[in-house]
């Protein structure tokens, strides 16, 4: 079965190690939210910023989930240590996105996806069956990576922090944009499939992708 | 797309701290027989009580011995038509602290076995299956599978889907539950005035969700879901009243016409004032509730799919199960179910709500 999409924006940023330049300052004035935030949070907000969300039902994804977090987590058990409540809470895997709904007052149906390589494909695939019911759906796709030790765990992955989002809706008219998971760069394969889109995406005319269901 | 098409789960099996098959879980249920039990794996907390799974099997072996269940009491020959949709909290996250405890070194660390996706990866070492997707909500994580599940069937994307809701207890959910201050070293009390906590709990729930009914079907007649946009760990009362009444709309169903519900309710002081007050505001005091916690733990993103199972059981049964361990009722204007009643049951609403302010309420039906 195949579903076409019109993607209506995209927005997409990486970095081979730190994203800096995400404005989270202006974004999240509330420093007390802000110091909060973790690094997907902060690039999903950055994106978020780039798009017209619009309380539209989000559907966003991780592969690898909040690795700071869980780093801080398994080092304070390791040494007997407490662990930091706001650490625990901001170690789920849907933290970034309910950081964002709650900054954004998005009451929606918000999803999080986690499907390892193929977590952005699957974003898409979920996106359009969602999108049949004929709303617009904002698709997001995060990896934040640079943690201490990262060399050890990584041998592969050339870009450590990314972030793509993609605003759809469903259509009946044919793809006028071809994408796959071609990975030359060694983003992350959890990322690629929306980032080629995002990068492919063109304001100027219709960006019309099928989904192979 | 027209979308027509019923949904139904037409087989179930789980393992829990609560009993090693769904007949064992209902048992206890109805005879309030808790898995919960005092565990001082854990070092840094004082003798938590948790549930943990009794069986011979490690965690992989037994999601491997759910799914070949599911396949012995269904329909089909084989999972090749068959749509996997996981849902985990923590996925592998065990595997992780196995391998770094052993020597603090992160070379150690398989980090594909870490993700949630490695349980996927685990179920397809032993079957192939047309597509995979997973999902990580945390306490909602297989509450939203079903929900994806209802989805794709309704529809017509697909005939037949395996939910998969499964979390193994870990240093991670104790600890960080300890942190934060809602581990409860007793049995938990949902919706208890004196209730201290709640018990973190290990589960794998599996449900066989088809286009087409059996001689056991249930229906699942709808979903609902919400995002409270307000704190990390504190709820609040209109996102789960909102996952409620969209679920209800979507089953096209009036409040009046739930007999039951299986309530989320953790027995943490946050969830309980907070739901109990979402369920006052949509339903009249007649509607059943209780909480099947203090007998299953808190099996976290299993949670959803165990207590999906619960439902097709009080259905099946045409049993209401006790809110066990409540003495002392916070909210009086709801009516919990202080005793394993028969009853006629048409409709079960289950309510699933997690870190993040993410809400899902799913309803069950009998089949006409």
């Amino acid at each position: 079965m195949k579903i076409n999409l019109e993607v209506l924006e995209a927005s997409y940023i990486y970095d081979k190690e730190d994203i800096k330049d995400l404005n989270t300052k202006e974004l999240v004035p509330k420093m007390v939210t802000r110091r909060r935030l973790t690094k997907a949070a902060k690039i999903v907000i950055y994106l978020a910023s780039k798009i017209d969300l619009n309380n539209n039902r989000i559907v966003f994804g991780i592969a690898y989930g909040e690795t700071k977090a869980t780093q801080s987590i398994l080092h304070s058990i390791n040494d007997n240590e407490q662990i930091s409540p706001t650490v625990f809470q901001n170690s789920v895997y849907n933290t970034a996105v309910s950081y964002l709904s709650m900054l954004t007052n998005n009451t929606n149906e918000i999803m999080t996806i986690s499907s390892g390589d193929r977590t952005s494909a699957n974003i898409l695939k979920a996106g359009a069956i969602k999108a049949i019911d004929g709303d617009e759906i904002i698709l997001m796709s995060v990896e934040a990576l640079n943690i201490e030790n990262i060399d050890k765990l990584n041998n592969c992955i050339d870009y450590l922090e990314v972030g793509v989002a993609l605003k759809v809706r469903f259509t009946k008219e044919s793809k006028t944009l071809d994408f796959d998971n071609t990975n030359q760069e060694n983003y992350p394969n959890s990322v690629i499939d929306m980032l080629n889109i995002a990068k492919q995406f063109n304001p100027d005319k219709k960006n019309i992708i099928e989904i192979n269901i | 797309m027209t979308i027509k098409n019923k949904v139904f789960i037409n087989s179930s099996t789980s393992i829990s701290c609560a009993g090693n098959s769904n007949e064992e879980l209902f048992l206890n249920i109805c005879n309030c027989n808790t898995g919960i039990k005092n565990n001082s794996n854990f070092s840094y907390e004082n003798n938590p009580a948790i549930g943990v799974i009794d069986s011979n099997l490690t965690f992989d072996e037994n999601l491997i011995s759910q799914c070949q269940k599911i396949l012995d009491n269904s329909n089909l020959s084989n999972f090749e038509d068959t749509l996997l949709i996981l849902g985990s909290s923590v996925g592998g996250m065990k595997n992780t602290e196995d391998s770094y405890f052993k020597n603090s070194d992160y070379k150690d660390i398989d980090i594909n076995k870490h993700n949630i996706q490695t349980l996927i990866d685990v179920i397809e070492s032993k079957y192939k299956f047309y597509d995979n997707i997973a999902f990580s909500t945390a306490c909602t994580s297989s509450a939203n599978a079903i929900g994806y599940a209802y989805d794709v069937i309704k529809k017509g994307i697909y005939k037949n889907v395996l939910v998969v809701g499964a979390d193994s207890i870990c240093h991670t959910t104790v600890g960080g539950f300890s942190a934060l201050g809602v581990l409860s070293n007793n049995v938990c009390k949902p919706f208890d005035k004196n209730r201290d906590g709640m018990n973190v709990s290990e589960a794998i729930a599996c449900l066989l969700i088809q286009d087409q009914k059996t001689s056991n079907s249930i229906e699942v007649c709808g979903v609902g879901y919400s995002s409270d946009a307000y704190h990390m760990t504190q709820p609040h009362p209109n996102g789960s009243k909102n996952a409620m009444l969209n679920a209800l709309n979507c089953a096209n169903l009036e409040p009046e016409n739930i007999n039951y519900i299986n309530a989320h309710g953790t027995g943490t002081m946050a969830n309980d004032t907070s739901e109990a007050n979402a369920i006052e505001a949509v339903f009249s005091s007649k509607v059943k509730v209780s909480s099947t916690k203090s007998i299953t733990g808190h099996t976290l993103g299993a949670a959803g799919a165990i207590e999906a199972i619960i439902s097709t059981l009080v259905i099946q049964n045409q049993t209401i199960p006790s809110s066990t361990n409540l003495k002392d009722i916070e909210n009086k204007n709801i009516n919990l179910s202080l005793q394993t009643s028969k009853e006629k049951v048409t409709y079960v609403l289950s309510n699933s709500f997690a870190f993040g302010g993410n809400n899902c309420s799913l309803v069950f039906g009998s089949v006409k």
